[in-house]
């Protein structure tokens, strides 16, 4: 194989990978939105918030320090050397639920039967104050995540593709991070997980009643709020396991909560309605973007990975828009 | 453990007698901002009966069987049902406490499959609540099986074997009126209410349903109140029959009192309202 084709296929790998990580924030839209037709724009905080737990429970930071020694002059900062990273994640999991309790107390219960837009509304508010509790309970400081996940090259696969090339090339073989690799297998289990729970398990037939026809659930004796709680709790863990594979690839930074920008792309490729969709969105925006950088960005100057997910986005819009897997909307007059 | 799955025990073996008061509603009024949707109806269902709800369009028929399952909390009256006096059912309790419905434009999950939409009426069957579903594995499997029993012999007597997992979506007319009955059967109802079953059917159908709602009656003893406009059926599956116009009663009795009620008569042939 040529060195040329052997860099096409590096580009798409590496759009893959990064298309899973996509696909793992628009996976957690998807849930909510399927059950309860809620845009919910804190997913991408959800997902910080989860990592910021996640890491001070890790490193055993007090939560609210910055406030108590505001208020009490006090100066704690650490409790501990912090819990192991199974327990840290177990209980950041726990923190989730909770959260996912409170939401539907505080805000989904008062809301009921309103328009999508005072729910997405909603959602906006939320998203600010989960940053700012955030912030508040953990501090604002980029922060390292080590989950125990090997990064860094894959020597293996270097030295495998290396010799794919014809002998005497100038080729050094494939470049790939374990990471990437590892959030690939995470996803692809997350996703058979979630479908085998919607598929085969009570409440997952339930989640799917209350997707399909609110009336009809209540009439069979679903409860619409446990149902909120539990894909809220859903999306809290989806926003853990984005959270971790963010966290660990580029540190925890406030700016993660942006990434819910790249899920809505993901959103109108793959339609709003499907987990599939957000899963094939999300790759084919990964590769477009990688490939639109490796082989437009050098006759335009670069950056195209910045812009390109949003056109593809606009072309949806225009000729396709309920996305490649959405329900189409067809309405009888 | 197995009490509610044994079909031999249904829910409906409440401790009351055949003929005794399964549900009565009093004084019943219900509006919609401005709009009389009900006013002041009164009357009861007994165990065991076919009740029917008859009246023109907009009589108020549906309106009164969402206040029965509570999807509609009217402003005054109370709701008795097994001898508990409420001011309004909520549709969850009234789910878990028996009561099982169909809809006028059938409410089906429309795709799933017909076994997963008649497994659904068992929710309210299920132990525990949902999270713990989620979580216990074995147990749920197990309950999930002598469910399915209970579901597969609901589907052998609808005889819609050959449709159990096709997404209801894809089934013609009549046959998702047939599945959205055995997802309220499957609930095992101690109160069946049915919002015109036979609408949009052809003759054939409609034997076919009258025929499922009598043996549900007889077989099971469920107790059934339905609304339907076809006064063939009507009268021939009715113990009783309860008649609305413009949200009043304005008959209840016999099917035959009720045909030879002046004011029914007079409801149905249009005389003026003054």
């Amino acid at each position: 194989m040529s060195p040329d084709f052997l860099n096409f296929i590096e580009t798409v790998l590496n759009g893959l990978m990064t298309g899973v990580m996509y696909s793992l924030v628009a996976l957690g839209f998807v849930l909510i939105f399927k059950a309860s037709g809620i845009f919910n724009f804190a997913q991408g905080v959800m997902a910080l918030f989860a990592a910021l737990t996640l890491v001070g429970l890790q490193t055993g930071q007090v939560p609210f320090a910055h406030l108590i020694n505001a208020v009490l002059g006090t100066d704690v900062h650490h409790w501990g050397p912090g819990l192991p990273t199974v327990l840290a994640i177990l209980v950041t999991m726990l923190v989730m639920i909770a959260l996912a309790f409170l939401i539907e107390k505080v805000v989904l219960k008062h809301l009921v039967n309103q328009e999508p837009i005072i729910l997405f509304m909603a959602t906006i508010g939320l998203a600010y104050f989960l940053e700012g509790t955030g912030d508040l309970m953990w501090g604002a400081d980029v922060k390292a995540l080590d989950v125990g996940l090997p990064s860094g090259g894959s020597f293996w696969w270097e030295d495998v593709t290396r010799n794919w090339a014809p002998a005497g090339s100038d080729y050094f073989g494939m470049y790939i991070d374990t990471l990437d690799v590892s959030a690939a297998i995470i996803a692809v289990v997350l996703v058979v997980a979630l479908t085998l729970f919607s598929q085969y398990t009570a409440t997952g037939r339930a989640l799917r009643a209350v997707a399909d026809d609110h009336q009809a659930a209540l009439s069979v004796g679903i409860s619409l709020r446990s149902i909120w709680v539990i894909v809220w709790s859903i999306a809290g863990f989806v926003a853990l396991v984005a959270g971790i594979m963010w966290g660990a690839k580029s540190g925890v930074q406030f700016s993660l909560s942006l990434i819910a920008l790249k899920a809505l792309p993901v959103l109108i490729l793959g339609g709003f309605t499907s987990i599939p969709g957000a899963i094939v969105g999300g790759l084919i925006i990964g590769v477009g973007e990688k490939l639109a950088e490796a082989y437009v960005g050098p006759l335009v100057g670069g950056a195209v990975e910045n812009w390109f997910a949003y056109m593809v986005a606009l072309a949806f819009l225009l000729f396709r828009p309920q996305g490649l897997y959405g329900e189409k909307i067809i309405e009888r007059i | 453990m197995n009490q509610h799955i044994d079909p031999g025990s249904l829910r409906a073996d409440d401790g009351i007698e055949k003929g005794g008061m399964l549900l009565h509603v009093d004084n019943i009024s219900l509006s919609f901002g401005g709009v009389k949707a009900i006013s002041d109806v009164s009357f009861d269902i007994k165990k065991g009966e076919i009740r029917a709800i008859i009246g023109p369009n907009g009589a108020g028929k549906t309106s009164m069987l969402n206040v029965i399952n509570g999807f509609y909390h009217p402003q005054e009256g109370t709701i008795t049902f097994r001898g508990e006096k409420r001011r309004r059912m909520k549709p969850h309790a009234a789910a878990s406490q028996g009561i099982a419905r169909t809809f006028q434009n059938i409410a089906l999950f429309k795709g799933m499959t017909t076994l997963d939409n008649i497994m659904t009426g068992r929710m309210t069957l299920m132990h525990g609540n949902l999270l713990t579903q989620a979580l216990w594995v074995g147990p749920a499997q197990r309950e999930e099986l002598a469910h399915r029993e209970t579901v597969e012999k609901i589907i052998d007597f609808l005889e819609i074997e050959h449709i159990r997992k096709t997404p209801v979506g894809r089934l013609p007319y009549g046959l998702q009126k047939r599945v959205e009955l055995g997802r309220a059967l499957a609930a095992d109802p101690a109160l069946l209410l049915l919002d015109e079953p036979m609408a949009g059917m052809n003759l054939e159908e409609k034997e076919d349903m009258s025929r499922f709602v009598l043996d549900v009656n007889q077989q099971f003893g469920t107790t059934v109140a339905l609304i339907e406009h076809d006064m063939g059926v009507v009268m021939d599956l009715s113990d009783r029959v309860v008649v609305l116009d413009y949200g009043r009663k304005i008959g209840d009795g016999t099917p035959d009192e009720v045909r030879n009620n002046q004011n029914v008569i007079d409801a149905y042939l249009g005389v003026s309202h003054d």
